[in-house]
């Protein structure tokens, strides 16, 4: 299909950093490498190396499609779709649209699923999504079955916020969650979530975004809650900005579980009583570091685990080379996702660390995938399963 | 056109090919005001061997070849005028092959950036430094130095291209050339032996400053320099139009700073990040960033006497000048100016806008203040503030002077242009030599250089390049 959208008529989420965008980057390549630390950072551009495949060359096709110069047809798909949105190009471009280069990625991704259609097996996503409320095609769960195991109440100050990955998936990641919280007792329960709306925000499909949020927004005021936690980063990430994004008026506040333990350690009401004599490396998922701006909280927890070596791989925080699950890349390029986390484990190994956590289960999955296929030899817990791991001291 | 990607594929493999417009579109502007042009490829070459057999289909097809680094030469060099082939060196050929203690030199890969090298000297030779520019830290080395540039050591040691102490490079015949004292050597170049480029007959010259035009540049040596422990940073302000001119020559030829950059303060402005900046009556009107090095702390305050003294001979001559130290006005005023100091960086003022163009040439010193009159008055008539940027070179030899223009793209093109091509006409006028220069210049340029020149240079791109496969176009070749 060929057109010519004019922005002002196209309804496209973040139009204005479309148009942000055309009138400040300058094609000067900083977003290629880690600013100041010259290291190489955005997977997409170091795989398939021509420039559209780069965070400068989307924003130019993004005007060319705009302009006219380009038609909307099936060539754009990888140059468009094949992206993780890690934001490694965002912490590194020092431009005033910085910031909004994941928005304008996915505001072009938005127009390209309208003009052209979804990036390779996407529309998976949606269409699971549509009928099951989650992106894997799981009968949803109400997760009645889990409050009545856990002897949750119906109605609590806080929820905690499962996520897809964690509830049908990664479930050790969504048991430890659970069993911690409990340790830790802080008064919570669980909803009948829908999935938060991360893959297919991420993937510019966005019909049904909207009523997801919705949903999710209801359940939650249901449940009486002010307090949400999550141990997922994608759904962190979404539910604090996404939401707002979308004007969604929320009467709650999001905690990533990190958040939480971080405030119990610093008021003094919890400490680990037990160690584990280890060498643990941290890698920061893209959704909770380069997105929300958490970089020292995950680390503050682990150098606070008795026993534990924390040892930092070459590129971390906000330079942090990305796992390669995110932005659809896992199911549209499957392989190449897989490549990704290889690299990443790769530099693990430079620090001789055994095990390898994160703070999202959707980085879990696609490091446990390099680990196996790549006999890579850690161990990949989520820091939450270190966590419910210890004997703890917890004090009201 | 089919039949060609076929063969380009079988070349450098199906990968590192594209004919997709999505990934050509990329590659057909700049940040400059120069027309696009779409490339009808793109290839990504790994090795010599590729290249070779590139010239080799390039000459059979007539297809043009233009080679591509990063794009960041600010001249429109590598828009394509006639389609064809762009060659992207900047992201397999991009190497530090050798770093050289003894004799003070790198061998690159024409993709090695800035940042790349100057992470690699700190990690592994911190008594070695470069010059880098004030152009993103991924712009690269070798483009800047084959395109001379002018960088934060170049009042010490003057263009870039002087600093090149050999090149490999593949002819329009194909034959891969090894040049310098790297020339001995059948097959292969000793890694060691690439340290001087005189004193056979100088055919680096046959590829300095051609914009791509006369073959493919796969290795460049350039020196490096000693990297003194002792790091100062002065900075001159100036109240009076062309006064800066005798900071330039003055404190240039008393050869004890690195580097002279110059800007007047609007640019100023523009870097402590005011929105529009604009000079207001009283305000100082330039001010110069002048780093400075040295071995020991004796050595320094030598130093720091004589620019006092050159200062005060200045101010005896009734000039207003201000000398203070530059780091500390950084604190005072804002960090981010720092980076005018700590090279490589993004200097934001510069990209902050989607458009970025300049008349940058080499000036004769003697009319550097006509110059800054001239340029003022007609970026006046058009009612833009002036950006001016200066530099002394070589001890004050000669200078840099470059009147820079933001704009944005896709928007004040034309407005841009026209007030660009009344600069150059004046500029050229008064023996200004533009760098890196776009086709519409050379032609005002070819209107004033002598016969005999451009008679010599038609035949010289003849012989290297007789299909005019290599980047034509370029000075309206
Ligand atoms: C904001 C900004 C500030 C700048 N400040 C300065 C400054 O202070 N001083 C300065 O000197 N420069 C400055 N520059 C320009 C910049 O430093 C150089 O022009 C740049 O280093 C060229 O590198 P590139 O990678 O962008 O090369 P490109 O632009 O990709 O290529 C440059 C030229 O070399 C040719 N070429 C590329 N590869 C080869 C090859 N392998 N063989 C033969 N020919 C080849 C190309 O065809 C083209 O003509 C600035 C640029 C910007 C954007
Ligand atoms: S996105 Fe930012 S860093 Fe990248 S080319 Fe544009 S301005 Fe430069
Ligand atoms: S979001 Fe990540 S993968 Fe995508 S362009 Fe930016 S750095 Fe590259």
């Amino acid at each position: 299909m060929n057109g010519r959208p004019d922005l002002t008529n196209v309804q496209v989420n973040g139009r204005e950093y479309l148009e942000m965008a055309f009138n400040r980057c300058i094609k000067c390549s900083t977003c290629k490498y880690s600013y100041k630390l010259f290291d190489q950072s955005c997977p997409s551009g170091e795989k398939f190396l021509f420039e559209s495949y780069w965070a400068s060359g989307r924003i130019r096709i993004a005007k060319g499609l705009v302009n006219g110069d380009l038609a909307w047809n099936d060539k754009l798909i990888d140059p468009i779709f094949a992206c993780t949105t890690c934001g490694a190009c965002a912490a590194s471009c020092q431009a005033p649209h910085a910031d909004f280069i994941v928005d304008i990625i996915e505001s072009l991704r938005e127009l390209t699923v309208k003009h052209v259609g979804p990036g390779p097996h996407q529309e998976k996503i949606k269409e699971r999504t549509r009928v099951h409320k989650n992106p894997y095609g799981e009968d949803n769960s109400d997760n009645r079955a889990l409050k009545t195991k856990h002897g949750l109440p119906d109605k609590a100050e806080w929820v905690y916020f499962i996520g897809c990955t964690s509830n049908y998936r990664r479930k050790r990641v969504r048991d430890a969650t659970l069993s911690f919280l409990k340790k830790i007792d802080i008064g919570f329960t669980l909803v009948d979530e829908y999935c938060c709306s991360s893959p297919l925000l991420r993937t510019g499909q966005v019909e049904i975004v909207e009523e997801l949020m919705h949903h999710n927004i209801q359940v939650i005021n249901d449940a009486g809650a002010t307090k949400v936690v999550t141990s997922c980063a994608g759904c962190f990430r979404t539910l604090c900005k996404d939401y707002e994004k979308f004007n969604m008026e929320k009467r709650f506040e999001v905690y990533h579980l990190t958040d939480l333990v971080a405030d119990l350690l610093q008021k003094g009401k919890l400490e680990f009583k037990s160690s584990i004599s280890k060498q643990i490396t941290y890698h920061d998922p893209c959704h909770l570091g380069r997105h929300m701006n958490s970089f020292e909280t995950p680390r503050l927890i682990i150098q606070s685990l008795p026993g534990v070596n924390l040892v930092e791989m070459r590129r971390n925080r906000q330079h942090a080379w990305c796992c390669g699950a995110g932005g659809g890349v896992k199911i549209a390029y499957p392989d190449w996702s897989v490549e990704v986390a290889r690299e990443r484990l790769e530099e693990a190994k430079e620090t001789g660390a055994s095990i390898v956590t994160s703070t999202c289960p959707f980085c879990k999955t696609n490091l446990e995938d390099a680990n196996k296929q790549f006999s890579m030899g850690f161990q990949i817990m989520d820091l939450v399963e270190i966590l419910d791991n210890l004997e703890l001291n917890v004090k009201k | 056109m089919e039949e060609l990607k076929e063969k380009l594929s079988t070349i450098f493999g199906k990968d590192r090919v594209t004919s997709n417009q999505v990934d050509l579109y990329p590659y057909s502007y700049d940040m400059t005001e120069c027309s696009p042009g779409m490339p009808d490829f793109v290839v990504i070459p790994e090795n010599n061997q590729q290249l070779v057999q590139l010239v080799s289909l390039a000459n059979e097809c007539k297809i043009p070849l233009i080679p591509y680094i990063s794009g960041n030469n600010v001249g429109g060099l590598t828009i394509p005028h006639h389609g064809g082939i762009i060659i992207d060196f900047g992201k397999k050929m991009n190497r530090i092959l050798h770093v050289n203690e003894d004799m003070m030199y790198a061998l690159l890969e024409p993709g090695v950036t800035f940042g790349q090298l100057k992470k690699y000297l700190d990690n592994n030779h911190s008594n070695l430094r470069y010059s880098y520019p004030f152009a993103p830290p991924y712009a690269s080395v070798v483009g800047n130095a084959i395109l001379s540039g002018m960088n934060n050591l170049s009042c010490k040691i003057g263009s870039m291209g002087d600093s090149i102490n050999g090149l490999e490079v593949i002819t329009g015949m194909g034959e891969i050339a090894r040049i310098g004292s790297c020339f001995y050597g059948k097959e292969h170049s000793d890694p060691g032996s690439w340290w001087c480029r005189y004193p056979m007959p100088d055919l680096l010259g046959l590829f300095v400053n051609w914009q791509g035009m006369t073959g493919l540049v796969t290795k460049c040596a350039v020196q490096l320099w000693p990297n003194p422990r002792i790091q100062k940073c002065y900075m001159v302000i100036m109240f009076g139009l062309t006064d800066i001119v005798d900071v330039l020559q003055e404190v240039g030829r008393s050869e004890i700073v690195d580097d002279i950059s110059a800007v007047n303060t609007e640019v100023i402005k523009m870097t402590c990040e005011i929105p529009e900046p604009v000079k207001i009556p009283g305000e100082p009107d330039f001010a110069a960033i002048l780093p400075i090095t040295a071995k020991t702390e004796k050595m320094m305050q030598a130093k720091e006497e004589i620019l006092h003294q050159v200062v005060d001979e200045m101010r005896e001559k009734g000039i207003q000048i201000l000398l203070i130290d530059f780091l500390e006005f950084a604190k005072i005023f804002n960090l981010r100016v720092r980076c005018y100091h700590d090279l490589p960086a993004v200097i934001l003022s510069l990209v902050e806008y989607s458009g970025l163009t300049w008349f940058g040439s080499y000036a004769p010193m003697h009319e550097m203040k006509l110059l800054i009159q001239k340029v003022y008055s007609i970026f006046n008539e058009h009612g833009i503030p002036p950006f001016i940027y200066m530099k002394s070179m070589k001890s004050g030899h000669y200078a840099i002077f470059r009147p820079i223009i933001r704009y944005k793209k896709f928007k004040e093109e034309k407005k841009v242009h026209m007030l660009l091509e009344e600069i150059a006409e004046t500029c050229i006028n008064l023996g200004c030599i533009p760098y890196k220069t776009p086709a519409w210049m050379t032609e005002k340029m070819r209107k004033v250089i002598n016969p005999g020149w451009l008679q010599l240079f038609e035949r010289i791109k003849k012989c290297m390049d007789p299909n005019n496969i290599f980047n034509p176009g370029r000075w309206n070749t």
